[in-house]
């Protein structure tokens, strides 16, 4: 499920969690505070070549991630692009409404497209960890970094038991499909309200199953765990300097051509 | 150390609506044996194992591990649970990380060993439950069978002087029941860990187990060894069990078709040196 199971074959799986943590948010910050078309593109193709050539993570999976938010993009950036502008603007181009004329101009155009090359930018940095570095790691990361132990502790429970969830879900509805609950629609709707209310009491009657096991285990309060030991993560520390460097450079380019 | 590992003596428990899960429950476990709780759905071996390990607290009577009584405070219940492990029936209940690797070193961190020391335990744990090969598997992409392997290197790794599994065999294939049973006996005999387990699966208590208790509405009603129990089928019969397919078949030759074996026989093994030798008498 997700981007997961991809972390779990990445070569850089046993890589400290920190220094690739460190090195997205750098290399997503920066992307962010660039603009710009040619900054945005040029930290896109950075990540997806650490990603797919450093990480050993295949091409077509890095595009297909990057295609689930480009609907929400595009129809994003549509209004941004679109407008009403005034007849006289120069460049307009489309529907005339009188003095008016509802179309794009070649700025909008172009601010439509930096929107664009700037969110793939961050996507692909965010892509970068999440493509290898499983849930858990990134977890135990975090804890390093000082993030509260509530807020983990939440995450790492929540992310364990949306499978177990998932799966009793699937039962239920397996269950309920075999007896014809889903045919028709307010029959189905019916279903679908007796699957909720199931799952939720499942889950109510599970977390006091789990709070007893994890008693039985000495919890006292705190969910402390060790995991395994990582690889140290200079390199990725040494590639900021490089990755901030083509963002700089894309921003110079950009500058030259358009300036 | 005493004879016994954990005994309970005059075990009472309630619920929150007054009624009594436990009722005057005398039980041990012997150092270094399997023991096992038979009993129905519902007869009280769930509730008896928590209090067992300190999750519960019993209204009246005394848990006595190697011969002291457990004091209910913090320290006594914090011992109480390094000594005791249990494995629930259902893994998924048990395992709270979704890295085999972290959550087995749970146990280990709770009684604040070092990292290293901690990093060993789990090592010797997964060698010793055969799961080494799943430690760099996210726990959902396990199998039933892996994850009970997994839960029980999760207390393995605490190093416990009693392991208490409930219904380790519930939802295994055959081979998976071998496997695990096998596991628990190796456990026994190269650890000298004293294993107490519930079940209804009757076939492996011959196999299995040293001695064992039958438990029904939060009492003793009966125990000895699994030869003393299967020798009387009718109390079995009254607590919504059976005995088990090979003790059947002898008890069916011994009363239907007038053969003299003996009661008690239950295992392959044992059914078929009688057969042999009414055989060869013959």
């Amino acid at each position: 499920m997700g981007t997961d199971r991809y972390a779990y074959c990445s070569r850089l799986r046993q890589v400290d969690p920190v220094a690739k943590t460190v090195l997205s948010i750098s290399a997503g910050a920066v992307c962010l505070l660039c603009g710009g078309l040619a900054p945005g593109l040029g930290t896109l193709l950075v990540m997806g070549i650490l990603t797919t050539v450093w990480g050993k993570i295949p091409g077509r999976v890095f595009v297909r991630f990057l295609g689930i938010p480009i609907t929400f993009l595009l129809l994003g950036c549509v209004t941004i692009a679109v407008g009403i502008y005034d007849g006289n603007t120069g460049g307009v181009w489309g529907l005339s409404l009188g003095s008016q004329v509802l179309g794009v101009t070649p700025t909008s155009v172009h601010q439509a497209l930096c929107v664009i090359a700037k969110s793939l930018g961050v996507i692909s940095a965010v892509y970068f960890l999440t493509l290898n570095t499983p849930m858990t790691d990134l977890t135990g990361g975090l804890r390093r970094m000082h993030v509260p132990m509530l807020l983990i502790e939440l995450m790492e429970l929540i992310y364990r038991f949306i499978f177990v969830l998932t799966e009793t879900a699937g039962k239920i509805r397996t269950a309920q499909d075999s007896r014809l609950g889903y045919q028709g629609v307010f029959r189905s709707l019916s279903s679908l309200g007796t699957l909720s209310s199931m799952v939720f009491l499942r889950a109510w009657k599970k977390a006091d199953n789990v709070y007893a096991a994890l008693e039985s285990r000495g919890y006292t309060g705190t969910l402390l765990t060790v995991s395994e030991e990582y690889r140290p993560g200079k390199l990725c520390y040494g590639l900021i300097p490089l990755v901030w460097g083509t963002q700089m450079l894309c921003l110079l380019l950009e500058g030259k051509v358009f300036g | 150390m005493g004879k016994y590992a954990i005994e309970t003596r005059d075990l009472e428990y309630r619920y929150e609506d007054g009624t009594k899960a436990l009722d005057g429950v005398n039980f041990c476990a012997e150092v270094g044996k399997i023991t096992g709780i038979l009993g129905a759905n519902g007869a009280g071996k769930s509730t008896l194992f928590l209090n067992l390990n300190g999750v519960l607290t019993p209204a009246s009577g005394q848990v006595t591990l190697n011969g002291e009584a457990v004091r209910y405070n913090r320290q006594g219940i914090a011992q109480l649970r390094k000594e005791v492990g249990i494995v629930f029936q259902d893994p998924d209940n048990q395992l709270f990380s979704a890295d085999v690797y972290r959550d087995i070193s749970f146990g280990p961190v709770n009684l604040g060993l070092s990292t290293q020391e901690v990093r060993r335990r789990v090592e010797w744990a997964m060698e010793q439950t055969g799961v080494t090969h799943l430690r760099d598997k996210p726990t959902h992409a396990l199998s039933y069978g892996q994850k009970k392997r997994v839960a029980i290197a999760g207390v393995l790794a605490m190093e416990p002087k009693v392991i208490i599994l409930d219904e380790p065999t519930a939802g295994l294939d055959p081979q998976g029941v071998s496997s695990v049973m096998h596991l628990l006996s190796d456990i026994r005999d190269r650890m000298g860990i004293s294993i107490v387990i519930a079940t209804h699966d009757m076939d492996i208590v011959p196999l299995y187990c040293d001695y064992a208790y039958l438990l029904s509405e939060g009492k003793v009603q009966a125990q000895g060894t699994p030869e003393e129990l299967f020798a009387r089928p009718e109390i079995l019969r009254g607590n919504h069990l059976r005995l088990p397919r090979i003790a059947h078949l002898m008890e069916i030759l011994r009363e239907e078709d007038g053969l003299s074996t003996q009661a008690g026989i239950a295992t392959i093994a044992q059914a078929r040196k009688e057969i042999k030798n009414m055989l060869q008498e013959h």
